[in-house]
């Protein structure tokens, strides 16, 4: 619920409650006050009628007019004067009617006189105000209706924008500070404290960007002391003859840490994005590249590769659509069997490898992520499909795994 | 030949100069940017080993000052950063290789070589070891006189082996200079093989001696004896 609507509907109930109390007791207080009114009325005219018997000594002649009814009865006994309200017909239609009720002497004679005024004006000035009272509140719930549509959400603009501008967010990105809806105070506290929290984590983002970068680069140096060492080891036969084995298991170590550093720092960079996807590359030349790179290894394992291309331009990234498809088709060949097959279909722009393979499926939901193996696989970096995973979601593609006929299917989707 | 290692780690300078000087060049060293820009601006290099990265300066600027000096010594930068951009800014100031650390001595040795076979304008561009020449221009290799056919991986692995002579060669050296960093297949060794087995027996069916020795399974040498 919005916030603007949970108001509204606090503020309409709230608005027809105080309306309607008000106007009842708007009501009773009117219909008191116009009551008295007529009680007023009604009592000037009995001192009227006691003082013409004083001064006549008779009772006066009974005029009847529309707004005042006049009757005289003879009464056994003197009574308390009373102000009623009741229903009459005295001139063919019932009527209200305010009426007061007193005892006069007339030369030793009691009368009950009756003076009767009608309500007919006191009732349609109460319809006037109920009708004004409902015509009030659907005004007012109308206006509410109408600012909150149009102006609420005008208010609120600078709301969903700096909340369009934190969705849109990227770390990577270089980050304009929200500056509208500086005239409301919320919305420029609520600016500020978000351009002061992205300007915090962009600045140790870098910071970490920065200590990446340089981490990766320090440990380059030392595996080129211990890489060249080596090489000047075995130039000593008599040390080569000894510990031959024994300097071969370093070396490979040694590349393997250098890869895996090579690895970490283009996931780094990467995941940094700190390459501009502007270069046309057709992706059918780069996988037809990379096949005939490996066409010695695939020869030699008995593989067979069947291509099927369509040409097929996107903007992207020469390094990256590289290293995208190189780990895509080594892991392809590392991870088939000797007398396997590899498939290569891009069509439509969605690029799909198949691939016999050593082993079974494989768990679709951990081989995209860091340092997973699979228990036959012992020399990857466990990085490869990490790298494809992280340059498809830097340039928006999409990468799946799939496992079909005893074949594992790796596919991505240019689009 | 004279070259110059321009290299601020110490174990990783004496390394470079102990292993070129074995290959009979004449190796100067320094270890900083202050004693690298006063050596070549005395003196010509037939080769400079340049680390860019020095704790007193950026290595390109000494490229800048040969460039309008106009030098023509030759340029190998070794660098620890696998940067396009830094490779791209090397080349383009001059630069005539770029190596990224951590790399092999032999590698280095051989990208060395064909820096100075290339400066040398008159000299040939031939490379020989007694009987067998390589036109390193046309890519083709005679022995005494005579074409011998060799694929692309055997070439490449002969000119290694014969800018090495009398080193030893580890497998692994070899694997990283036939089939660079991207190749992580494992069995990498096994085609090393194969190359130096039908490379030997093309060279012996020529009538080269076999001057191809394995060294205790480790890797390979080449040389006389």
């Amino acid at each position: 619920m919005k916030l603007s609507e949970k108001y509204n509907r606090l503020n309409v109930a709230a608005t027809i409650s105080i309306f309607i109390v008000g106007s009842c007791c708007f009501y009773f207080l009117l219909n008191y006050i116009l009551i008295r009114e007529l009680d007023e009325e009604l009592k000037s005219e009995k001192q009227e009628i006691e003082s013409y018997v004083v001064l006549h000594g008779a009772l006066p002649e009974v005029v009847h007019t529309k707004n005042q009814y006049t009757f005289f009865k003879a009464a056994h006994a003197p009574l308390e004067t009373v102000y009623v309200t009741g229903k009459h017909n005295y001139d063919g239609e019932e009527e209200d009617f305010r009426e007061i009720h007193f005892t006069i002497a007339v030369q030793d004679r009691t009368y009950l006189v009756n003076v009767a005024t009608p309500l007919e004006g006191t009732e349609s000035l109460l319809q006037a105000i109920i009708a004004i009272t409902v015509a009030m509140i659907a005004m007012i719930l109308l206006a509410g209706y109408i600012i909150n549509r149009v102006v609420i959400r005008k208010l609120w603009l600078p709301f969903y924008e700096t909340i369009e501008k934190v969705k849109g967010y990227k770390i990577a990105d270089i980050y304009v500070p929200v500056t509208e809806g500086g005239q409301i105070d919320e919305f420029s506290l609520l600016n500020q404290s978000i351009n002061e929290m992205i300007a915090k984590v962009q600045q140790e983002y870098n910071a970490l960007k920065g200590f990446t970068g340089q981490a990766a680069h320090e440990m380059q140096t030392p595996l080129a002391v211990i890489r060249s060492k080596l090489d000047m080891l075995v130039q000593d036969e008599d040390v080569a003859r000894k510990n031959g084995q024994t300097i071969t298991d370093i070396e490979r170590s040694v590349q393997r840490l250098s890869r895996l550093h090579q690895s970490l720092l283009l996931l780094t960079k990467v995941e940094n994005k700190q390459f501009s996807l502007n270069e046309r590359v057709y992706i059918d030349q780069v996988v037809a590249g990379k096949c005939s790179e490996y066409d010695e290894m695939t020869e030699d394992r008995n593989i067979t590769v069947s291509q099927q291309l369509s040409p097929t331009e996107i903007i992207f990234h020469h390094h990256l659509a590289d290293i995208l498809i190189n780990n895509l088709v080594n892991n392809a060949i590392k991870y088939n069997r000797a007398g396997g097959t590899i498939d290569i279909v891009l069509i439509g722009k969605i690029l799909t490898i198949t691939n016999t393979s050593r082993s079974g499926q494989l768990d679709p939901f951990k081989i995209f992520k860091p340092f997973y193996r699979s228990e036959t696989d012992g020399e990857g970096s466990g990085l490869g499909l990490s790298i494809v995973r992280q340059v498809c979601d830097t340039a928006g593609y999409f990468v799946g795994y799939d496992y079909v006929d005893g074949k594992h299917v790796f596919s991505v989707k240019f689009i | 030949m004279k070259v110059l290692i321009v290299e601020d780690e110490p174990a990783l300078n004496r390394s470079i100069v102990e292993y070129l000087s074995s290959q009979q060049y004449l190796c100067e060293s320094v270890n900083n940017y202050r004693d690298a820009l006063a050596k070549t601006e005395l003196y010509h290099y037939d080769c400079i080993v340049l680390d860019i990265m020095l704790p007193d300066g950026n290595g390109l600027n000494i490229l800048r000052e040969l460039q309008s000096a106009k030098k023509t010594d030759g340029v190998i930068i070794i660098s620890a950063r696998n940067e396009l951009d830094d490779k791209i800014d090397g080349l383009r100031l001059g630069a005539d290789d770029y190596l990224t650390k951590p790399f092999h001595l032999p590698e280095l040795s051989m990208r060395i070589a064909a820096i100075i076979r290339r400066k040398n304008q008159q000299g040939s561009v031939m490379l020989t070891f007694e009987e067998i020449a390589l036109d390193t221009s046309a890519k083709t290799v005679t022995v005494n006189s005579q074409n011998i056919m060799l694929t692309r991986k055997e070439y490449e692995l002969l000119v290694y082996l014969i800018t090495n002579k009398n080193r030893v060669l580890s497998k692994n050296a070899i694997a990283e200079h036939l089939w660079g960093d991207d190749m992580d297949i494992a069995d990498n060794y096994d085609f090393i093989y194969a190359h130096i087995k039908n490379l030997r027996k093309k060279m012996l069916q020529a009538g080269a001696r076999d001057y191809i020795h394995s060294v205790y399974g480790m890797g390979y040498k080449f040389a006389l004896v």
